[in-house]
């Protein structure tokens, strides 16, 4: 039997999660370790906020270590993990909609030129060759992203960046392959849209880079 | 041939999630047609274009989970606010049992005092029933008696001393004499005697101890070896322990390294893309 080095660390992942649900503290511990980064960076990106990605990492994984006794199939932990991540999520979102309180900040800013945002902002120059430098490139994908709706940006993020399988997806939503499948499809068709408002193609990235 | 592979399917072509036999069907398809792979391509660029998003750098901050339904009884306030007081109860009984304190008014004066108050008596007052002659007749009296017994006692030691002085010499002389005239070959020859056992007994102890002492040098011969033995011994076990200690630090490291490799599977999620 031929063990490969990945092959042993998903064996030792498995051991730490049995443990975990035990109630091993130092398990516990560690699988946050593991996993703070990947939760925090797929919040990150369906909110293209910080403060909103570490609010919804801390939940995911306080909630985490209340259920994770109730966990049945360790193998399952993965989609487990984000079905807690995309229901918390969703809850941010559900309290964003739900206060009242709006910032003078967002109250008519105005078009163009002439809106107040427009010195604050990353795209001065809506020209994408010189938007898309280095870094920027990151910001200015992430906020194509932003344009998704919910339910296709969570398959894209999740797809696309944490590299889940379909099955998986599927487990964590809770909804059919076949769905997680088409909301992929056109997600990506609405992405390519975006991309071809703003001028990105491949050719554009590969230049800059 | 009218197979067409619908949008799923192309999803999962992409991303290589088909098996063998279908694989091979979209590829054909697309290789018949020019305009299904001009979409298919373009879905597949969008897809690239995403992945020149990167991961944000994070640090998980520390956990700490505590249970909350365990509460110690001392954090309520009111059992605080109870025990304070039943402290201070506590506190002033015992320091009046101890000082025993008394407070009290007469005669317009408080008295505040420590103990049971104490009471000053008057030393009782003797009055003189002998005369000055009385105690002059008593002193001549007894000075006359002592006199008249010590003039007794003197003569009486004197007889006495003398007469055991001449006892005593009379009687040692008679002794010395006697023993002198019944010394003879006899008794020389039993010291002789006595002598030649005294010898032979001094033999048999110097033997005796002389052998003693040799078992007593075996003994510490053995001793000494056993002690080597189990000092051997001891420096084997600590060898064998670092040999184990040594493994352990191994194994120990192999588990670091094997959680090294978890964080970076976990971390960078790989992608596994069909790109036409």
């Amino acid at each position: 039997m031929a063990e490969t080095l990945p092959d042993i660390a998903m064996m030792h992942s498995d051991r730490l999660i049995a443990s975990a649900r035990e109630g091993d503290k130092n398990a516990q511990g560690k699988l946050v370790q593991l996993w703070y980064k990947r939760i925090y960076n797929f919040s990150y990106k369906f909110f293209y906020d910080h403060d909103m990605a570490m609010e919804v990492s801390q939940k995911t994984f306080i909630s985490m270590h209340k259920n994770l006794a109730g966990l049945q199939d360790v193998a399952r932990f993965k989609s487990w993990l984000y079905t807690i991540a995309v229901n918390s999520c969703r809850e941010e979102v559900r309290k964003k909609k739900a206060s009242r309180s709006h910032s003078l900040h967002d109250l008519n800013p105005g078009e163009g030129e002439d809106s107040y945002r427009w010195e604050e902002s990353h795209h001065r120059n809506e020209n994408p060759e010189r938007v898309l430098r280095h870094s920027e490139l990151s910001d200015l994908l992430q906020s194509c992203l932003l344009q998704l709706n919910p339910e296709q940006r969570e398959v894209v993020i999740m797809k696309e960046y944490e590299g889940l399988k379909f099955r998986e997806i599927a487990e964590a939503l809770n909804i059919s392959e076949n769905t997680v499948k088409s909301r992929m499809y056109y997600g990506l068709d609405a992405l390519k849209k975006i991309f071809e408002q703003k001028k990105i193609t491949k050719e554009t990235i590969g230049y800059e880079l | 041939m009218n197979y067409k592979p619908d949008e799923r399917t192309l999803i999962a072509y992409l991303y290589g999630e088909l098996n063998h036999e279908e694989t091979e069907k979209v590829e054909a398809y697309l290789l018949q047609h020019p305009e299904e792979r001009a979409k298919y391509t373009a879905l597949s660029d969008v897809s690239e274009i995403l992945g020149h998003v990167q991961d944000k750098e994070v640090i998980a901050p520390p956990v700490f989970v505590s249970d909350p339904s365990i509460k110690p009884l001392w954090s309520y306030s009111s059992i605080r606010f109870a025990a304070g007081i039943a402290a201070s109860i506590l506190f002033i009984l015992v320091a009046g049992k101890i000082l025993g304190p008394e407070i009290s008014y007469s005669k317009g004066e408080l008295r505040i005092s420590f103990g049971k108050p104490q009471q000053s008596q008057p030393a009782p007052v003797q009055q003189a029933s002998l005369t000055e002659q009385k105690v002059a007749e008593m002193i001549s009296t007894s000075l006359a008696k002592n006199n008249e017994e010590q003039s007794k006692g003197k003569t009486e030691e004197q007889k006495k001393l003398l007469q055991t002085i001449a006892d005593f010499n009379s009687k040692k002389i008679d002794a010395m004499t006697k023993q002198a005239s019944l010394a003879s070959q006899e008794q020389v020859r039993s010291f002789v005697a006595g002598l030649q056992e005294q010898n032979l007994k001094l033999m048999k102890d110097y033997f005796q101890l002389s052998s003693a002492d040799q078992k007593k040098y075996m003994e510490n011969l053995l001793v000494d070896f056993s002690s080597y033995l189990q000092e051997q011994r001891k420096q084997d076990l600590q060898f064998v322990q670092n040999k184990m200690n040594y493994l352990e630090k191994n194994n120990n490291q192999f588990k670091q390294e094997t959680e090294q490799i978890l964080t970076s599977l976990i971390s960078n999620p790989g992608k596994k893309k069909n790109n036409y």
